[in-house]
């Protein structure tokens, strides 16, 4: 099956129609982001309060006051780390537990109650905890080929009679490790769809399913996440090069810009998911219609459920 | 002018005056002359002759080397060490036992392996002493390093005379691993021959070779021919005097050097090759570039800043007296044969992508330079005082690259990031502060990012320091007057630290005893800086008013570090008022208290940045209610790290 703009846009229509949960993940990211940084605006005022050596930071960027800073053991720089790491993992369990309430609020098409869907998020939470121990599974082999990649690299940066071999090596690996990893995605997201579209409790098997429907399409499937990812992509990069135009006078537009990125970041997250969840519903509405008849057979006692 | 110390006896120097008058006229149909002032400028105790053939199949050299050595000690000499470096690229040498001693991660591969072998020993008039070489270790002893060998001749050689050595040598070449060695087509053949230890001192200095310490050797001449494949380009210390091509394929160069004490050469067909002048006090200069052909979009700015450099040197210190220089830029792989310095020759260091605004092209080349004079011809003991050349040269580099580009970016400008040269040799030192002493040797520091981090970093940041006791301009003075007088001899530490003294009409050794020769930390804090209504005492006290409430202002300034050092402090008050206060800094902590009626602005050490050997500049300044857009900034910074990261886990779900 193709995946038809027609998929983009209504994947789209549904992100904005039930875009409170866009905000709301936007929203939790933040606040957990103030979080991470309260230890260190507490660490800075103690250290360096507003020395003259923090004008060194106001206008432009003096990388050896922030070496002398961050190299500090006084200065604990970094001593609020292993707390944003935490935050962070905090937010990939809020992420896991929301999941299942937005896309089933997708595969609906209609606004969810807040019972409804803190009723769906619960629902499929352990679910998505078992699919998430099968991808850093499946991230293993990916990561022994990254570093393979990166030790032949080594090698070509040193050994290659041409100096650029190495660069484009590893930026052509780069981008393929790339590719993997979004078709990996793709798959795992699938996975999730048809879980919700299925209800279905089995993780292997919703894995393997969704393996064999995204092997199975995966051109149309992969154009679809390739095409948003790139949005994504390209407004991170628009956002770099305005980061480094605004200068240091600017840090509140610098922060909005990036809350703007931020937000269009994990608003195209939620795009993807859409769309697939958009793409099954064809696919499903198109099996049903070329499914052939089946011819009576005679009445069995049924099955157990498997 | 030229300045030769040791030449007392006027009838001494006749003969060099006649050849001095005859040069210029013999010098129109002699071979190119290495010096553009009339020599010797050096006792030239060594003249080298080496006839060399490179195999560039199998990473071989067969040569002999005779060596005239002038015994100028002042007593006979029967006990000649030489330095077989080569050798020191073998899984048992001290340098691989210290190279894996400081990285437990390392490990051998055989194509680093090198040596350098001597296949014949002979000594004009005395025989073939080759059965009497016997390798020592005089600094650790260990009898698997062969990087010294040593001769005891039958007849001792008298004050005053000669010896001919003719040594008849084989090296291996390894892929480079320091310094020296092949990659693919190229060669660099540096510490590749038999080399005499130097009587220094009243005792000959051959150190073994080791993982962080460099050379020491005498000066003299040089004349090399190399034969190796006609599509090689060739560069070489000294100046090319010849070019002959064999019929077997094969080129003979011959190199002439003078006033040099060591010798190296490059080859590779990959070379191309820029020249250029520089006219110095001294005449015209030829810049020889040899750059990879990768890196030819890159042949302006290294021309260009050796050029900066050593107009800088010649305004600042002294001439540089030799007809070339030339610059060897070595191919991708091949770094650890970049950023070193040989007389007359350098390697420089860059890849393929190097953008302007990261100065380390003109960092690496500006620094190697620099050792044309605090190691080319300021020929400080390498292994013993490491720091009068590399401490110096990375001092001078502080001067030179900030005058090019400005302060606190002359390192790094680029894209919103900057780094000064001062800055990062200060980072340095600070990443090592209190480890070892400068004045430790070379191989006895803690590690190799001890000897860094001391040698270069803490030796340029205690010399600008140095500029706030006696001035830049005298410490410049001093640098030139260290130079001119010390230029072509080996001069020892207090050699340095007497010269700054005599010339800055200061004793200083308040300062150097605990900067060179100690471990000591300098660091001055603003411990507490507050203002006071001076009617506390009293109950429900007027509303304050501008200009007419009265206030004590207490500023405590803290010594936290041993080093004692007299320090400024800049006291500001909300009307306007700026009070300058100098403390000797010895006491542990000092009171400035004011009765003002104004309060307390800011307090601010050391408020013209000048004691670099300060380690923590961020507790020198108290300001109330200061601007708060640095740390603004990094708080931003952490957000954006942590969203990224926070967005990276969260693919997961």
């Amino acid at each position: 099956m193709d995946a038809s703009p027609g998929i983009l846009i209504e994947g789209a229509r549904r992100v904005w129609r039930y875009q409170r949960v866009l905000w709301w993940i936007f929203v939790v990211n933040l606040v957990l982001a103030i979080f991470s940084s309260l230890p260190l605006v507490a660490r800075l005022s103690r250290f360096a309060g507003n020395g003259f050596e923090m004008e060194r930071f106001a206008k432009g960027f003096d990388l050896a006051s922030f070496l002398a800073l961050i190299g500090n053991p006084e200065a604990a720089f970094f001593g609020g780390a292993t707390s944003s790491f935490v935050l962070a993992f905090l937010f990939l369990l809020f992420m896991l537990f929301v999941t299942g309430g937005f896309l089933e609020a997708y595969r609906q098409d209609r606004k969810l109650s807040a019972a409804e869907f803190f009723h769906y998020s619960g629902a499929f939470f352990w679910r998505w905890v078992r699919l998430l121990i099968f991808l850093l599974i499946v991230l293993v082999p990916i990561s022994l080929a990254a570093s393979a990649l990166d030790n032949w690299d080594l090698k070509l940066w040193s050994d290659a009679p041409q100096e650029k071999l190495g660069f484009w090596v590893m930026l052509c690996g780069l981008l393929l490790l790339l590719l993997v990893l979004m078709a990996v995605r793709l798959w795992f997201d699938m996975a999730q769809v048809r879980a919700v579209a299925e209800q279905e409790f089995a993780m292997r098997k919703t894995l393997f399913r969704a393996f064999r429907l995204t092997w199975n399409n995966f051109a149309s499937l992969f154009w679809l996440y390739f095409r948003i990812s790139f949005l994504a992509w390209f407004v991170l990069i628009f956002w770099l090069a305005l980061w480094l135009h605004l200068s240091g006078a600017h840090m509140g537009r610098k922060f909005l810009a990036f809350q703007i990125v931020l937000l269009w970041w994990i608003g195209t997250r939620l795009w993807q998911r859409a769309s697939e969840t958009v793409w099954y519903e064809r696919w499903t509405e198109t099996q049903a219609v070329v499914a052939p008849v089946p011819a009576p057979v005679p009445a069995v006692p049924a099955l157990p459920a498997i | 002018m030229l300045h030769t110390p040791r030449r007392k006896n006027p009838l001494r120097a006749l003969p060099v005056l006649i050849v001095s008058l005859a040069a210029p006229a013999l010098a129109q149909n002699a071979a190119p002359s290495a010096l553009l002032v009339p020599g010797p400028l050096s006792q030239r105790v060594v003249a080298y002759q080496i006839d060399a053939r490179l195999d560039t199949e199998k990473k071989t050299i067969d040569a002999i080397e005779t060596l005239t050595y002038h015994n100028l000690t002042g007593q006979p000499q029967d006990t000649f060490p030489f330095h077989l470096y080569l050798n020191a690229f073998q899984p048992k040498s001290t340098f691989m036992r210290e190279v894996r001693t400081g990285n437990a991660e390392f490990q051998w591969e055989d194509k680093y392996r090198a040596s350098e072998e001597i296949k014949s020993f002979e000594v004009a008039g005395q025989g073939d002493l080759t059965a009497q070489l016997h390798f020592i270790s005089p600094d650790d002893a260990n009898p698997d390093d062969r990087t010294v060998v040593q001769v005891k001749l039958p007849r001792p050689l008298a004050p005053g005379d000669s010896v001919q050595f003719k040594i008849a040598f084989h090296d291996q070449m390894g892929q480079v691993f320091a310094r020296t060695g092949y990659k693919r087509d190229f060669f660099m053949g540096a510490q590749w021959f038999p080399k005499v230890g130097v009587w220094w001192q009243g005792a000959w200095n051959c150190h073994q070779f080791h993982d962080d310490t460099e050379f020491f050797a005498d000066f003299g001449t040089f004349d090399v021919r190399l034969t190796l494949p006609q599509n090689e380009v060739v560069g070489a210390s000294g100046v090319e005097v010849a070019s002959v091509n064999n019929s077997d394929g094969t080129k003979t160069v011959t190199f002439h050097g003078e006033d040099i004490h060591d010798f190296a050469w490059t080859a590779d067909p990959e070379f191309r090759v820029a020249e250029d002048y520089f006219n110095g006090s001294a005449g015209r200069v030829k810049i020889r570039l040899l750059i990879q052909s990768s890196h030819a979009d890159q042949t302006a700015r290294h021309l260009r800043i050796v050029q900066e450099t050593m107009r800088r040197f010649n305004d600042w210190y002294g001439p540089y007296p030799y007809a070339q220089i030339t610059v060897v830029d070595p191919p991708h792989g091949a770094l650890r044969a970049g950023g070193m310095e040989y007389p007359t020759l350098f390697t420089a260091d860059t890849t393929w992508w190097m953008p302007e605004g990261i100065h380390f092209v003109e960092f690496v080349a500006e620094h190697e330079f620099g050792h044309q004079y605090w190691y080319g011809m300021v020929a400080t003991n390498e292994f013993e005082n490491a720091w009068l050349d590399e401490g110096i040269n990375s001092y001078s580099e502080t001067k030179v690259l900030d005058d090019i580009y400005g302060p606190d970016r002359s390192m790094i400008d680029y894209w919103g990031v900057t780094l000064g040269e001062p800055g990062y040799q200060r980072l340095s030192y600070l990443s090592a502060a209190d480890r070892d002493p400068i004045a430790r040797f070379g191989y006895q520091y803690l590690n190799s990012g001890s000897y860094g981090g001391i040698t270069y970093g803490k030796t340029a940041t205690v010399l600008l320091t140095l500029e706030k006791i006696i001035g830049e301009d005298t410490l410049r003075r001093a640098l030139r007057t260290y130079f001119m007088r010390y230029r072509f001899t080996h001069p020892t530490q207090e050699d340095f630290l007497k010269t700054i003294e005599e010339v800055s009409g200061q004793n200083l050794r308040w300062y150097f005893d605990p900067a060179v020769y100690g471990t000591a930390i300098l660091d001055y804090e603003i411990l507490s800086a507050a203002s006071d209504r001076s009617d506390w005492y009293v109950k429900n006290p007027p509303k304050a008013k501008d200009g007419e409430t009265l206030y004590r202002t207490n500023v405590v300034v803290h010594r936290k570090g041993d080093f004692i050092f007299p320090v400024d402090v800049v006291i500001k008050f909300d009307n306007g008022e700026i009070v300058r206060e100098h403390w000797d800094g010895r006491d542990r902590w000092v009171r400035f208290s004011y009765d003002r009626k104004a309060k307390l602005v800011s307090a601010q050490l050391d408020p013209d940045r000048a004691i670099w050997l300060d380690r923590n500049f961020f507790n020198n300044s108290y300001v109330k209610d200061g601007p708060p857009e640095g740390q603004h900034k990094l708080v931003h910074y952490w957000q954006v790290w942590y969203e990224f990261l926070s967005q990276m886990l969260a693919w997961l779900a």
